[in-house]
């Protein structure tokens, strides 16, 4: 895939795209793939703040800090898919 | 020797499971912990076709990774105690991430039977979904149930007996690709030379475990005799790449599934997003929180007052009874002063004390409360507290115990130990009767407001105290955290009851018995010595007040307040009791609340300054030794207790003279 990856914290709320990969240590990993936040997942961003961020997942929503959106990349908005 | 089948009753968080529960068990439940852990464990049993089906509760979980506490708790329970079912409790509306769990648990070869819950949610929403075609994609039992209405219930337990009584066990698991089969074979074969592991796991299971570099399974493993075998035998793998794999193949798989026996099951923006936006806004996330716990506050005090007077109605006959027909005058002393007075003190608040955690349990049961939980992470984060931290503080409203025990979910060893320490700021139900008893007595029609006010300052004073603890002692980063939203819900009056009851009902365990041996302490210490008159200045009790009395009069209190404070050290509603007792005796059968009105030694400014040091000044005996227990430091729970009570007694001094000049003081 040539589309270029940007970490989940920086797309704008509204938006879907598509997981690219989980930069992870290995239990945080673990705990990101049991709920279904896995490479080729399409993701919406619900809302965004300052400190943390709600997300759409297989119809499920999380709420993550940044610092955990930080380590997730999906495809960058502008990539035509 | 009747038939016992055993199940046990696993799933995602927020998929209904306590509901399905309870409509299984009804009342027939009783809740213990589990062992070495201070998460509950609730078991109920129940009658069905001539046997006794006794249903465990496991604590929900997305997986069965051992990721938390939680997820170990359950593993343990279906591999060591070898439940005769395993039931999964899915979400109709969210299969595809419900059904990861199945494949785990499909992989612990007990028999699994799925509850498909919330159909009429999925259904609702344009899903149609094939059970059968899916009971036989999965290889299990899948029954339609509907917790709130109860449907579904008799053909679960239905297939629950008919399951257990084949005896049948789940041998349908899902295969990871060829490379990965191999060598999950090979370690199959040399665990299975140690026949000690061979009785206790599943094998197949073990190995799948052990490829995923599972550090649980790892040290159960290492004990063995072919312990040195497996292990360089793992040595030649990834385990991170073999970890995505599976959990890719699990999705795979998955996926197989779904298209097959659920013919919509896309998801679109619902009602749960557009309110989300709402209620999580920048700037209306906070006002709203705030403004339906004010809320929550009003109404506690507007329903329970009448049911407050009537008890205290009671409470008052009684006590004149007892004057009036109990001789030795001692004895009706210790029945009237220690009994009805203390104890009696205290049951008058249950009326409020119930409201309250029925409202929390109406908010929780909505699925607001996890969003109140984000919310303030944003003031956490702003403190350097992970969002996770809030969790236990909610839960310290109830009780700093539990609270302080749940803060083992937060990994991260410094964010622990602050969330520990400001705990005990969070206000919980035992110090609401010193509030409505002062707030009513001295505030009347904006007790409300004062008792939200209190509330508010604790939350404050925690927020602070982090905020303190991070910049000075205890520097450092807060950890990442994930937390998932449940959808919206209207809960059940059912459930919102019974989960009202097991929370009040221990308040009435402690009235009758910790509070019950402080009243009697309290009353035997203002009877003697022998002849001095009750309740005065010259017994024991006025003695030890009158030692502490310089030490609280600069914060407008006398010394029968000083010993009911000392007494709330054991538990914080002894400060109620304490006084019902003291006050007593100079009003003889008058309720605690015109006694203290009457008493010129207290003014409204004193009655905010007591309610504030109440609130702060140190954890009890109870929350002091699980912060010790938690801490593993005495340390740190001698700090908690002098750092709560200089900041008690300072805001309290600062309460009393800034209420003083503007409501009037003495």
């Amino acid at each position: 895939m040539s589309s270029t990856s940007c970490p989940l914290s920086l797309i704008s709320p509204g938006t879907t795209t598509i997981i690219t990969g989980v930069n992870a240590g290995e239990g945080l990993r673990r705990r990101l793939y049991d709920l279904g936040i896995v490479p080729n997942t399409e993701v919406t961003v619900v809302t965004r703040d300052r400190g943390s961020i709600i997300v759409s997942v297989c119809g499920c929503r999380y709420a993550l800090s940044r610092g955990m959106a930080m380590k997730i990349l999906v495809a960058s908005e502008e990539t035509d898919l | 020797m009747k038939e016992v089948i055993s199940v046990a009753l696993t799933g995602n968080p927020n998929v209904g499971k306590t509901t399905l529960f309870n409509a299984l068990t009804g009342a027939r439940q009783h809740v213990g912990n589990w062992p070495g852990v201070t998460v509950e464990k609730k078991m109920g049993t129940l009658e069905y076709a001539g046997a006794t089906v006794e249903v465990t509760d496991l604590p929900g979980t997305y997986s069965l990774t051992a990721y938390s506490a939680d997820e170990v708790i359950a593993r343990n329970f279906i591999i060591d105690d070898r439940p005769d079912v395993v039931v999964q409790v899915v979400d109709a509306s969210n299969l595809e991430r419900n059904l990861y769990l199945t494949m785990q648990l499909a992989e612990l070869g007990r028999p699994v039977i799925i509850a498909l819950n919330m159909v009429d949610v999925a259904e609702g929403r344009g899903d149609a979904i094939d059970e059968k075609r899916l009971a036989d994609l999965l290889a299990m039992p899948v029954i339609r149930t509907v917790g709130t209405s109860g449907e579904g219930m008799a053909e679960l337990l239905g297939a629950v007996v008919d399951i257990a009584r084949r005896g049948e066990k789940h041998t349908h698991t899902i295969g990871y690709g060829d490379d990965a089969e191999a060598f999950i074979s090979d370690l199959v074969g040399i665990l299975d030379d140690d026949p000690a592991l061979a009785n206790r796991y599943p094998l197949r299971w073990l190995a799948v475990r052990l490829i995923e570099g599972d550090a649980d399974v790892r040290r159960g493993v290492s004990e063995s005799s072919v312990a040195d075998a497996v292990f360089a035998k793992l040595e030649t793998i990834d385990f991170d790449e073999y970890e995505a794999t599976f959990a890719d193949k699990r999705y795979e798989a998955i996926g197989a599934i779904l298209p097959q026996a659920c013919t919509i099951c896309v998801r679109k923006m619902t009602g749960s997003d557009m309110i989300d936006r709402v209620v999580t806004n920048k700037y209306l996330g906070i006002p709203i929180f705030l403004a339906l716990m004010w809320g929550a506050f009003q109404l506690t005090f507007a329903v329970a007052e009448p049911f407050m007077e009537g008890i205290e109605h009671i409470f008052s006959w009684l006590g004149e009874g007892v004057a009036e027909s109990i001789a030795p005058a001692w004895l009706a002393s210790l029945l009237g002063d220690g009994v009805i007075g203390g104890v009696g003190g205290v049951l008058v608040f249950v009326p409020n004390i119930f409201i309250l955690f029925l409202i929390l349990s109406i908010l929780e049961g909505s699925g607001y409360l996890a969003r109140g939980a984000f919310i303030m992470d944003r003031l956490m984060y702003a403190i350097g507290l992970p969002g996770k931290s809030f969790i236990p503080m909610l839960m310290g409203f109830g009780c700093n115990v539990p609270a302080i025990m749940a803060t083992r979910t937060i990994e991260d060893e410094r964010d622990r130990l602050i969330t520990i320490l400001v705990n005990p700021f969070i206000s919980c139900g035992a110090r609401l009767p010193v509030y409505i008893l002062f707030a009513g007595v001295f505030f009347g029609r904006d007790a409300g407001n004062v008792i939200f006010g209190i509330y508010v300052l604790g939350i404050l004073v925690a927020i602070f105290s982090a905020k303190l603890f991070s910049s000075t002692v205890l520097k450092g980063e807060s950890s990442p955290f994930i937390m998932e939203m449940p959808p919206y819900r209207i809960p059940t009056l059912k459930n919102a009851m019974l989960n009202m009851w097991e929370k009040g009902s221990t308040y009435l365990k402690k009235a009758g018995g910790i509070i019950l041996i402080g009243s009697l302490i309290v009353w035997f210490l203002a009877s003697f010595p022998v002849g001095v008159e009750f309740g005065s200045a010259e017994s024991f009790a006025g003695m030890i007040g009158k030692l502490i009395e310089p030490l609280v009069a600069p914060l407008g209190l006398d010394w029968k307040m000083a010993v009911a404070l000392i007494f709330g050290f054991v538990a914080k509603e002894i400060v109620v009791s304490s006084l019902g007792v003291l006050y007593g005796a100079d009003e003889g059968s008058a309720a605690l609340s015109d006694a203290l009105l009457a008493d010129p030694a207290l003014s409204a400014a004193g009655a905010l300054a007591v309610m504030v040091f109440v609130l702060l000044y140190m954890p009890c005996v109870a929350t002091m030794a699980i912060i010790r227990k938690e801490t593993g430091s005495w340390g740190w729970a001698g700090f908690s207790v002098v750092y709560g009570l200089v900041v008690a007694w300072f805001l309290a001094f600062l309460t009393f003279h800034a209420a003083g000049f503007f409501i009037g003081g003495p």
